[in-house]
């Protein structure tokens, strides 16, 4: 993967360099803007205007963040689909422009934008109440085993149902998967005993780990989490799920080679710097670059993934 | 006695002051602009706050709340149209004051009972935080099925003389709240391949079409001179006797407020509509609701400010947002890296204690600041007809585009619009109507969401205690209020229900 990258940013220094070399380091625009469907205050609103703080200066380009919302996303990807492809745009990509564009089956789709890099993965962990008889996975699926489990995912066409329905046919049990409002109602619902477990993210639940009322029994990421050594993954339970909710960025289709090479060399350094890591680790986001042409392959396989899993529970046809 | 202690300290701190009188200031102006929630309205401000320090900030944003949530009053009475969801139920009796000439006593009487539901729903949040979470973690999927049940009965009350069209116009609302995605599967319904319809129909846009565009829709189709009502461009605070009679109906605001707040996803449409309904029943003027009320204004503008306030409850508590408001004030605990939950008050108590000071400053401010914008409000509406109606036909258009910025949402409130003017032609309650939108997801997703968790076993509903108990209740009113008809039509009585939408 590591050789494929630095071919292609090799690859990428040389055109962009053999075009103009006075202007090898410059970003081809002054000004970059950051677009996300979320409202202020969200997931994809607060990983963006926090990478803004710290990315202008490795980027070499001013970086402003805009909120175009509506359509859970279907508005922002036909904006950016239509966009130049000059480097000026970029949109912020969660799991959910895949799900909308399978979902509603807007003018424009995922696949009319062309991803750029990755920067995180938010981990998946699954979790229950502490007052609950469960101390591990299993206890949780032998429980299903016996009788009939009760576990909970936020929403209905979300990466964590998903999840779920993979653990479910994986391990071969009976058990109702309960989708929600949004992870904070299922999490009512965990605490009170009414499921057995719940799927979120670690930032959503940190206070309640903190205080000890939720315990943790594992993680969807392919590798143990580092603030949970501890913690075993599902795969090492004896499970093949691994879930990666990721965070990224894409553009318009026709992305020159210099803007993909000035992003890449520019997260990678922005990933690195002291202070921002500190401030993402803390929200509890696991940095995962990802190379443009890693990143392309990852999102085509998800978005089929997504869409069989779709049909397969009967949401699409 | 600690928290008391601790939250003056922050009293005299002119950083919480300023916050909460900006807060509570811009508060009521999004709040009276009919389209601009109060979710938006605290939007709006959310990227000013990442520069403030983080107890300024929380408390700029939850003062917004508070003055957004009193600010849909003011158009709920002056030009019948909610400019917040939670303002639908003050648009009957307070409208209809308006039309009397009442206008400053009608927006006296929903200041001062606004603020005493923040003051109520305040020492509510400081003394009783730890009692009302635990009620919210005992609310089961099927408790709050049960709830929203009980929301419904309250349609026997709203219907008016005939209780068929009442149906009809619930029926209406549940139909227009199924579009969008399925709570359970997570498939799309009624979208018709749209995507601005997949988060379905924000029932803000169907209140503003129904009331305001179907009132504007009147007008224009009234070939005389409207006559005009003008009221002095003044706010007026009830007198002793009155304030008395209204005191019984704040205390079932106040009660009511404090429970709904406390449910996530509940909320204050909920609670005022209930707390309408009970002031009635308790009322010893049943007869003058729906003509004009004071209690019928007293009542849920109490409940919806007690809401602002004890929301919070969940939010502190567990870091889990009841509402769209409740969320955007998360996104300003997260932006400062504070995370609301079990362990915030050992962690930022200061923050905690700092808000209780800045949320008592802004129902001191609440009072204040309405009583200075009001009268500027009574005069502007006072204009001519013509001017007066194309002003708030501009203003709605602003305001239901600003929700989403997509044209597409004006072409849903103007068919609002359409079949409101209809609706009031036949004479059909629009009450019911907005009930039914309000409710209808949360009492759908909630029971779908029970049989899924039981495995279609219907007895989940009565195994869970607090579900019976709430549906027993609701089955007693809806029993009650037919009983009641019924004994009116043997008597040959006239029903003491009133028509909303009387066109007189």
């Amino acid at each position: 993967m590591h050789k494929l990258y630095f071919v292609s940013a090799a690859a990428a220094a040389v055109l962009a360099g053999g075009l103009a070399v006075a202007q090898a380091q410059e970003y081809p625009v002054d000004t970059v803007t950051l677009v996300t469907h979320s409202s202020p205050g969200g997931g994809s609103d607060v990983f963006l205007r926090e990478l803004s703080r710290y990315l202008s200066p490795y980027l070499g380009a001013n970086v402003i963040v805009e909120n175009i919302s509506g359509g859970s996303g279907a508005k922002a990807m036909a904006q950016l689909a239509q966009a130049p492809a000059d480097g000026s745009i970029f949109y912020a990509t969660t799991p959910t422009f895949i799900y909308t564009s399978l979902l509603s089956e807007p003018e424009y789709k995922y696949t009319d934008l062309e991803p750029l890099v990755n920067f995180f993965i938010d981990p998946e962990v699954i979790y229950t109440s502490a007052k609950s008889e469960f101390k591990t996975l299993e206890d949780v699926i032998q429980y299903a085993r016996d009788g009939r489990g009760q576990w909970g995912a936020a929403n209905p066409a979300s990466l964590e149902r998903q999840a779920l329905e993979q653990l479910k046919a994986a391990s071969g049990v009976n058990a109702a998967v309960v989708t929600h409002e949004g992870g904070g109602d299922m999490m009512i619902n965990v605490l009170n005993g009414t499921l057995q477990i719940g799927v979120g993210e670690v930032q959503e639940i940190q206070s309640q780990i903190e205080a000890g009322e939720l315990r943790l029994l594992a993680t969807f990421s392919d590798q143990r989490l580092d603030a949970f050594p501890d913690l075993p993954t599902v795969k090492e339970s004896g499970y093949d799920v691994v879930v990666r909710k990721f965070r990224g960025l894409a553009g318009p289709k026709g992305l020159p080679d210099d803007v993909v090479a000035a992003w890449e060399a520019a997260t990678q350094k922005v990933l690195a710097d002291p202070k921002y890591k500190e401030a993402y680790e803390g929200a509890n986001l696991r940095a995962e670059f990802m190379p443009h042409v890693d990143y392309v392959t990852f999102i085509e396989t998800f978005g089929t993934e997504t869409a069989d899993f779709l049909k397969k529970t009967g949401v699409i046809e | 006695m600690e928290t008391l202690t601790h939250t003056a300290a922050f009293l005299f701190d002119w950083h919480v002051i300023l916050a909460a009188l900006i807060g509570v200031t811009w508060g009521i102006m999004g709040g009276a602009l009919p389209g601009i929630s109060p979710s938006i309205t605290m939007a709006l401000l959310l990227p000013f706050t990442y520069t403030l320090d983080p107890t300024s900030a929380i408390v700029l944003l939850a003062s917004t709340y508070i003055g957004a949530e009193y600010g849909g009053s003011v158009p709920a009475i002056l030009i019948r149209t909610p400019g917040t969801n939670a303002a639908a139920a003050t648009v009957i009796d307070g409208y209809e004051m308006n039309r009397q000439g009442k206008a400053g006593l009608a927006l006296g009487i929903s200041l001062y009972s606004g603020v005493i539901g923040s003051l109520f729903g305040l020492a509510m949040l400081m003394t009783l935080s730890g009692p009302l979470a635990k009620v919210a973690l005992a609310f089961t999927p099927m408790a709050y099925f049960a709830l929203g049940i009980l929301g419904l009965s309250v349609i026997a009350t709203l219907s008016g003389e005939n209780l068929v069209k009442g149906l009809i116009a619930a029926i209406l609302g549940l139909i227009i709240a199924t579009i969008g995605s399925d709570p359970v599967t997570g498939g799309t319904r009624f979208t018709f391949g749209s995507a601005e319809l997949l988060g379905g129909i924000e029932p803000v846009m169907i209140m503003v079409g129904l009331f305001a565009m179907s009132e504007l829709l009147v007008q224009a189709s009234k070939r005389e001179q409207d006559e005009r009502v003008t009221s002095r461009p003044r706010i007026q605070f009830p007198d002793w006797p009155l304030a008395k009679r209204l005191i019984p109906a704040q205390i079932i605001g106040n009660g009511i407020g404090t429970f709904e707040g406390v449910m996530p996803g509940a909320g204050g449409t909920i609670a005022s509509f209930m707390s309408y309904n009970e002031a009635r029943r308790w009322s010893r003027h049943p007869e003058e609701f729906g003509k004009g009320s004071p209690e019928g204004i007293a009542a849920p503008e109490t409940a919806n400010n007690t809401v602002a306030e004890t929301a919070l409850v969940p939010l502190l508590s567990f870091g889990i947002p009841g509402s769209n408001s409740t969320a955007i004030l998360l996104g300003g605990f997260l932006i400062h890296g504070i995370v609301p939950g079990p362990m915030l008050f050992q962690k930022s108590g200061e923050v905690v204690y700092g808000l209780y000071a800045g949320l008592f400053t802004a129902a001191i401010g609440q009072l204040l600041i309405g009583m200075a914008m009001l009268p500027v409000c009574i005069w502007l509406v006072n204009r001519p007809r013509p001017y007066l109606n194309a002003f708030i036909f501009a203003l709605i258009l602003s305001g239901i585009y600003s929700i989403h910025n997509e044209a597409f949402d004006l072409g849903i409130m103007i068919a609002a619009g359409m079949l409101g003017f209809f609706m009031r032609m036949l004479r059909f309650p629009f009450l019911p109507t907005v009930l039914g939108l309000v409710l209808g997801y949360l009492v759908e997703s909630n029971f779908r969401r029970s049989l899924v968790l039981s495995g279609d076993d219907w007895m989940i509903f009565v195994d869970d205690r607090i579900s019976l108990g709430l549906l027993i209740l609701a089955f007693l009113f809806i029993g009650g209020s037919i009983a009641k008809r019924i004994y009116d039509l043997v008597r040959h009585r006239p029903t003491s229900t009133f028509s909303e939408s009387a066109e007189s």
